[in-house]
């Protein structure tokens, strides 16, 4: 058995409906995961990332729409000849088996001999650092080291997709960080193409080459996690980031400023006519000298600064709207001071509708 | 102070009643049980304690060929009930629980004398299918029905018991199915497992010691169970707690031992069925505690 090469995973207007009449779980997902690549589904519990997840491995058919690995239709195919092996939120270990002949399941199930599975199910436990417990049963491990061997079990096969579902969200925050990195370091290692299903933000952050967020069974944004920060397609996208600064105005052309209660804006993106929302990371905010040079400048009241060790968070108040702005440390401004504003024309982002 | 030692005390005292009922009732029943089998009976003037009651049942032919009787009734009930209880619940567990729930709940309301005269209707040489089977012309007269109750065999009582237990232990079986075992099933798919090695590698040793303790209380129940026997038995041999009751209707008080020795010894097996069934529970218990 040659390890299959690494597939290409798209998803093309996949949508799921439980039953006649109920809310669709999806509607219309598309997405394609390129070989190798980690991707993360994202979003809050409910929104269909895990029913996308198991329409991939087989376990649910959808309403409409294709599943394709390098181009082929997957819907046809049970999900035990999918090659696609799943790693779920709880490690489900089978409990009458010891954890080596859990880890070999799936080549025994290929037919491969006791001899073989058995070894490449040690190799794989040393690839999940957990050499030396082949032996043991599964309830004699700790819910850490079950989910490890969950993983070993699942790597044996050589998927061609590896999918992970919230394997990470019942381990204590300790054992979370460390086993993030384990699922990061082995995935790279065997180019699996992943898709990693999660609500953890960070998470995604961190392990994902692409972040895919869905919310209400829709994606609402697909890019590199650096774009969700920087560039948020909408104000729902930038608000599950954590963003908190949000600026109303209306601009009057591409080329043209915006207007908003705070100031005319000038921004470094092309903003199509008509009403258009801004945001702005707190730590792009210029506050006081800071501030001097030229446009997009405004002045604000602080009217909170709560210090953060390494930061200070502001929050300042201009008429109507508030802002949050986040300064290293050995700036000191006083709560009531007046302080000058300024937004640099390349941080500001326009949301769209 | 007081409400430490209440809450300490609290969960026993909430059982008392309880326990007072059942031990009372039956730990003073299995004693006097005891103490009569023993030979000890003052009433009638027996007062010199001997293993003569169990020496004369143990020896007499009527004794063993109850107890043959009795553990083949209950065996095969058992392994019947579970066999086609397991296949109903694989054939039922992707249907709504609502479906499942008429169909095992309802049999389990039905008193157990209830079902056996229901059985014995419906399977009599008069009854409907024996006269289903003749305007069917699959017999000439009804009377050629084959004998299936009061028979050596034993076919009435032990439909009863099928048609009796048969849903319990489903219900039993259905719960694992639809839990942890259905979830295991899931895994072993996305590793390439076809249905029957999924079946036979994960599903079946998962849901197997529910099985072997759900049958071992169907055993413990048809072994030492009176009425359907009584009703739908022959009278030789018959089984052991028919037997034990005859003995105790006897005119000859001096018969009494013998009955409470057979009543001893009833309680004997299922008291080891029972702690079987504990020892069972206890590990399953245990595993799924700890993991």
């Amino acid at each position: 058995m040659s390890p299959p090469a690494s597939a290409r995973l798209e998803l093309r207007d996949v949508s799921l409906r439980y039953g006649r009449g109920a809310e669709p779980a999806l509607k219309g997902l598309s997405l394609t995961v390129e070989p190798g690549e980690l991707v993360a589904l994202l979003g809050p519990s409910g929104c269909g990332k895990t029913t996308a997840l198991k329409i991939v491995a087989g376990l649910l058919a959808p309403t409409s729409g294709e599943v394709l690995v390098d181009g082929r239709s997957l819907l046809g195919v049970p999900p035990e000849k999918r090659g696609a092996a799943m790693v779920f939120q709880k490690p489900l270990l089978f409990p009458h088996m010891s954890v080596e002949a859990n880890v070999g399941f799936g080549l025994r199930m290929r037919g491969a001999s006791q001899a073989e599975s058995s070894a490449r199910a040690r190799e794989a436990l040393g690839r999940v650092r957990m050499e030396g417990h082949g032996d043991r049963r599964p309830d004699e491990l700790s819910g850490g080291q079950q989910q490890r061997v969950s993983l070993a079990r699942a790597l044996v096969t050589e998927p061609s997709l590896l999918l992970l579902d919230e394997p990470l969200s019942a381990l204590d925050a300790n054992l979370r960080s460390a086993l993030r990195d384990l699922v990061r370091e082995v995935q790279e290692e065997g180019g699996y193409t992943t898709v990693f299903v999660t609500h953890d933000q960070e998470e995604a952050v961190v392990l994902a080459d692409r972040i895919a967020l869905v919310t209400g069974g829709a994606l609402r944004m697909y890019d590199r996690p650096q774009a969700f920060y920087d560039r948020p397609r909408t104000r729902e996208v930038a608000e599950f980031f954590g963003a908190t600064n949000f600026i109303e105005g209306r601009s009057a052309g591409p080329d043209g400023p915006v207007e908003t209660a705070l100031g005319t804006f000038g921004l470094a993106t092309p903003v199509p006519a008509g009403k258009v929302t801004l945001t702005i990371r707190p730590e792009a905010v210029r506050l006081g000298t800071q501030s001097e040079d030229g446009g997009n400048s405004f002045v604000a009241r602080v009217s909170e600064a709560t210090y953060l060790g390494t930061q200070i968070s502001y929050r300042l108040q201009a008429g109507d709207t508030s802002l949050r702005a986040a300064l290293p440390p050995h700036t000191r401004l006083a709560v009531g001071e007046r302080t000058t504003v300024r937004l640099p024309a390349e941080s500001l982002w326009p949301l769209g509708p | 102070m007081v409400g430490g030692v209440f809450s300490r005390f609290k969960i026993p005292l909430l059982l008392a009643p309880a326990l007072l009922v059942l031990g009372g009732l039956f730990a003073g029943g299995l004693y006097a049980a005891l103490v009569q089998s023993l030979g000890y009976f003052p009433a009638i003037g027996m007062t010199e304690v001997s293993l003569d009651a169990y020496r004369e049942v143990l020896g007499s032919r009527r004794f063993l060929d109850s107890l043959l009787l009795t553990f083949y009734v209950a065996g095969v009930s058992t392994v019947l009930a579970t066999v086609l209880a397991v296949l109903a619940a694989l054939a039922l567990r992707r249907s709504p629980s609502r479906i499942s729930s008429v169909i095992f709940q309802v049999p389990i309301t039905v008193p157990h004398l209830v079902a056996a005269v229901g059985i014995a209707l419906v399977v009599s040489q008069t009854g409907l299918g024996a006269r289903l089977a003749a305007s069917l012309g699959l017999i000439g007269e009804p009377a050629e029905f084959p004998a299936l109750l009061y028979d050596r065999y034993s076919v009435g009582i032990i439909l009863t018991y099928v048609w009796k237990e048969m849903p319990f232990v489903a219900l039993v079986v259905l719960a694992g199915l639809r839990g942890v075992a259905g979830e295991l099933e899931e895994v072993a798919r996305t590793l390439g497992a076809s249905a029957w090695q999924r079946f036979w590698y994960v599903v079946f040793p998962v849901i197997s010691p529910g099985i072997v303790a759900a049958s071992l209380i169907v055993f413990a129940f048809t072994f030492g169970a009176f009425e359907v026997p009584f009703l739908l038995g022959r009278s030789y041999p018959t089984i052991l707690p028919v037997m034990a009751y005859d003995e105790y209707r006897s005119v000859e008080l001096t018969d009494r031992p013998a009955a409470m020795a057979i009543n001893v010894l009833i309680t004997l097996v299922t008291a080891l069925t029972a702690a079987l069934y504990l020892r069972l529970s206890r590990r399953i218990g245990g595993r799924r505690g700890s993991s």
